[in-house]
């Protein structure tokens, strides 16, 4: 799509806020448009990374698990984190990697509530790694209109 | 607006007589996410002439942010009103929905004030964050400080013991997140494991705790006083180390620095607290409420998504919050969990 979407966001975004916004009353409906056009502004900032970040995360969640394998005790589970390891992204519509994604989170929890319970210097390496993971998957879902 | 003015004009006259000349002015405004906010203008006759009083009805809606008590945002006002905390005066409760379809209760509008919590960086307010700061942590203070049978609140609402209040709090956010995430939340399912595994010691005190005491949730002005605390819909008794923590967390910093609320940094902040409540921040305690906090604000915008997603409520400051909130809160639970890397 041409102009790029990125671009037309940017201009819809710059124009509800400097030109529209000012000039709708009640407050409340300008704090409405004001809000949607930082909701653009924002759309804008996930846009170009939107299936990057989703398909990099279901990636090293699936190599955490293949990991996870030799550390973990409940054979149900180790199945579980054997057949999701096996996995990969073939369909890279954003629902089909949000699926994934979802899929693969809620996995993670129970794989990291299973560690917190094993007593050994693997299951603490495998929490640190669960850790790490956790913080990067902050980082890519930053934007930059947060506070922190 | 004008039916809507007719028929808040109906129901002041229910409550005043015929006093009541018209009402005017009515306008929806930002005040909170949980309750429609309208401000308007209450005029009447008596034998003085007439009288013109700006006034705010607080409605409930079909869907809110945070689904909470009426009458106990209503009775938290009354009970502070006149005190060292500021807030403004309450007048009407109203809980049959046929004179506006839904409950409300209308207070005192206190003008041309600015609320909005980023403003405090911005000019000419920024040049009075340091006293704005002392006021906002004394006030909170003083709330904790304060009786909460004295206050007229016990009874109100419910009751809670030292013992028992942490597990209250951590129950009914946890609850709320298993109904309304919309997505596996595999940081803020650890700090909530954590918390569990570390209780903290009983409460100090039964307080009353305002709930959402935040920089945005006061109205200021230009020289950095602060004229009324809003936004009670979430008090309760509790922990008085609740509301502190919840003040202090990370997702409030406005101006991406270490001033909690933008305002002053945490050190200080909580010294503030201490000395004008006559309560010690226990270093320990306080992290765990830090982290409880974490919890809450996670419920709280998981479930500010749900509504917009389900069609509950669609004001598209519920879609923002969640954007903006839910990743800055797993980095402040992180970052409380010594894990932010």
């Amino acid at each position: 799509m041409k102009p790029e979407i990125s671009r037309v966001l940017e201009v819809c975004a710059i124009g509800l806020m400097g030109d529209v916004a000012p000039h709708v009353a009640p407050s409340y409906r300008q704090a409405t448009v004001f809000s949607t056009a930082v909701i653009l502004s924002s759309v804008r900032e996930e846009l170009d990374r939107i299936a990057e970040r989703r398909v990099v995360e279901n990636a090293a969640l699936r190599a955490l698990f293949a990991d996870a394998t030799s550390v973990v005790s409940d054979p149900g589970l180790r199945q579980r984190l054997e057949s999701a390891s096996a996995g990969s992204d073939t369909d890279y519509r954003i629902s089909a990697l949000d699926a994934a994604n979802d899929a693969l989170r809620a996995l993670l929890i129970e794989l990291h509530v299973q560690v917190e319970s094993l007593d050994s210097d693997a299951a603490r390496r495998l929490e640190s790694e669960i850790w790490r993971e956790l913080s990067k998957s902050t980082e890519r879902r930053k934007l930059s209109l947060g506070a922190f | 607006m004008s039916e809507l003015a007719d028929r808040i004009a109906d129901y002041a006259r229910h409550r005043l007589g015929d006093a009541v000349e018209r009402v005017d002015g009515v306008e929806r405004i930002h005040g909170g996410a949980s309750r429609e906010t309208y401000r308007f203008r209450l005029h009447t006759r008596d034998a003085g002439g007439s009288r013109e009083r700006r006034l705010i009805l607080r409605r409930d809606p079909p869907g809110s942010l945070i689904e909470t008590d009426r009458a106990i945002e209503f009775n938290a006002y009354r009970a502070f009103h006149g005190t060292s905390v500021p807030v403004p005066e309450p007048l009407w409760l109203e809980e049959d929905s046929r004179w506006l379809d839904h409950p409300f209760f209308v207070m005192e509008e206190i003008p041309d004030l600015e609320a909005r919590p980023q403003m405090v960086v911005a000019p000419p307010y920024d040049a009075h964050a340091e006293k704005m700061g002392l006021q906002k942590w004394t006030i909170l203070g003083e709330i904790s400080r304060a009786d909460p049978q004295e206050r007229g609140l016990v009874g109100v609402m419910e009751g809670v013991s030292a013992e028992g209040a942490w597990e209250r709090e951590l129950s009914h956010w946890v609850g709320v997140i298993d109904e309304d995430e919309l997505a596996p939340q595999p940081i803020v399912r650890a700090a909530i494991r954590w918390l569990r595994a570390h209780p903290p010691p009983p409460a100090q005190k039964i307080a009353v705790v305002h709930g959402d005491f935040r920089t945005g949730n006061f109205l200021y002005d230009t020289e950095g006083r602060i004229h009324a605390i809003l936004d009670w819909e979430m008090a309760h008794l509790g922990d008085p180390l609740e509301d502190l923590a919840w003040g202090i967390n990370r997702v409030w910093c406005w101006a991406r620095d270490d001033r909690v609320g933008g305002l002053l940094p945490k050190p200080r902040a909580i010294r503030v607290w201490e000395e004008a409540s006559g309560l010690r921040a226990d270093p320990e305690a306080l992290h765990w409420w830090e982290l409880f906090s974490c919890v809450k604000g996670q419920a709280i915008w998981l479930s500010s998504a749900r509504e917009f997603q389900d069609g509950k409520n669609q004001d598209p400051i519920l879609a923002l919050a969640a954007w903006m909130q839910v990743n800055a809160q797993d980095r402040a639970a992180l970052e409380l969990m010594g894990r932010l890397t």
